[in-house]
């Protein structure tokens, strides 16, 4: 009896993951085509807007991950991109700066280096404290 | 006595490479400024320490981030990488931070000299009273910050401490590399004097 209940479970949430992945698939085109629309900080918000998704499934992360990454590399002007961007993203995209510092490749590390320095400036200490201390939705 | 054209080219390599070094520095300058602001503005936030006696056993009171027993009192660990080589990994607990350096290797030569300087701070690691006895895995050095440092000592004090450290390390093991090469060149030389 129990083990049908989690293997109901289970399905539940492999059917969930595989419609979040082909959720963040749908995002990656429109962000491309923003992208090349040179409109980065819209792309930006589409691919900051539902997430973190509510799975502890890393595929979805990192699928997730690549997007937004995607769209931050696309950015050149770092200053003007706060004026668009609406302070509800503020906490969520400081998260994936923490993701995008771990890496290590050098590009990613100074993009995220120069938005978390303008980021802090715009939004406080108290982002980087949400940050850190959300254990429950990672990215 | 006027030089001899061997300590003159000996003066004028050493000049040119100290040149040299700071040209490099210079243009390095606003990628290093960024990473240290990111490393300040991160430790001002995680460092909001209290004192916190251990859950499991009576009448101890342990640093939570070296015990890592109970997940609840434990922030995200996170890791700032400035380049593949150089990153700084900053774990928060309720009571006490951690704080764990790469410092940037080049060659073999600052590779040795790194792990020698840095081993002879640690091992006086009760005179600096933040810095932890052994490094964590994976990096060159490690500080340990309770809440009983930031009760005798100003917050922002030790992170000015902190930032400091890594501008001066990058420092100190260019001089001894420099040092150890200008040593060398000259023993060489006295060496192969007697060959001419």
């Amino acid at each position: 009896m129990e083990k049908g209940k989690d293997r109901a479970k289970m399905v539940d949430h492999i059917v969930e993951d595989e419609a979040i992945i082909t959720k963040i698939e749908h995002k990656s085109h429109k962000i491309d085509s923003l992208i090349k629309q040179y409109r980065p900080v819209e792309a930006l918000k589409t691919a900051l807007d539902g997430s973190p998704p509510k799975t502890r499934d890393e595929r979805c992360k990192s699928a997730n991950w690549h997007v937004v990454h995607r769209a931050l590399m696309a950015i050149k002007a770092v200053d003007l991109m706060f004026s668009n961007l609406d302070p509800e993203y503020y906490d969520i995209l400081m998260k994936y700066l923490y993701r995008g510092l771990s890496t290590g490749d050098r590009q990613t590390c100074d993009q995220c280096l120069k938005i978390h320095e303008k980021l802090t400036q715009k939004a406080g200490l108290g982002c980087i404290i949400r940050a850190l201390s959300d254990t429950v939705n990672t990215v | 006595m006027k030089p001899t054209l061997a300590q003159l080219v000996e003066r004028r390599t050493v000049v040119g490479a100290v040149i040299l070094r700071s040209l490099v520095r210079i243009r390095q300058g606003s990628s290093v400024r960024l990473y240290l602001t990111c490393i300040r503005n991160t430790l001002e936030a995680a460092m909001c320490l209290q004192n916190f006696p251990c859950q499991e056993v009576e009448r101890h009171n342990k640093p939570e981030v070296e015990m890592k027993t109970s997940p609840e009192l434990l922030l995200n660990p996170v890791v700032i990488c400035r380049n593949e080589a150089e990153k700084c990994l900053i774990e928060t607990s309720i009571n006490s931070l951690r704080i764990s350096l790469k410092v940037k290797q080049a060659d073999e030569l600052e590779n040795i000299l790194t792990k020698k300087f840095l081993r002879f701070l640690s091992m006086r690691a009760e005179a600096f009273e933040v810095l932890r006895r052994k490094p964590v895995q994976g990096y060159d050095i490690s500080f340990l910050i309770t809440n009983y440092h930031c009760e005798e000592m100003q917050k922002h004090k030790l992170i000015d401490f902190i930032v400091q450290f890594m501008e001066d390390i990058d420092k100190e093991i260019s001089e001894l590399k420099l040092s150890v090469n200008t040593r060398g060149r000259l023993v060489a030389t006295e060496f192969l004097k007697q060959f001419i």
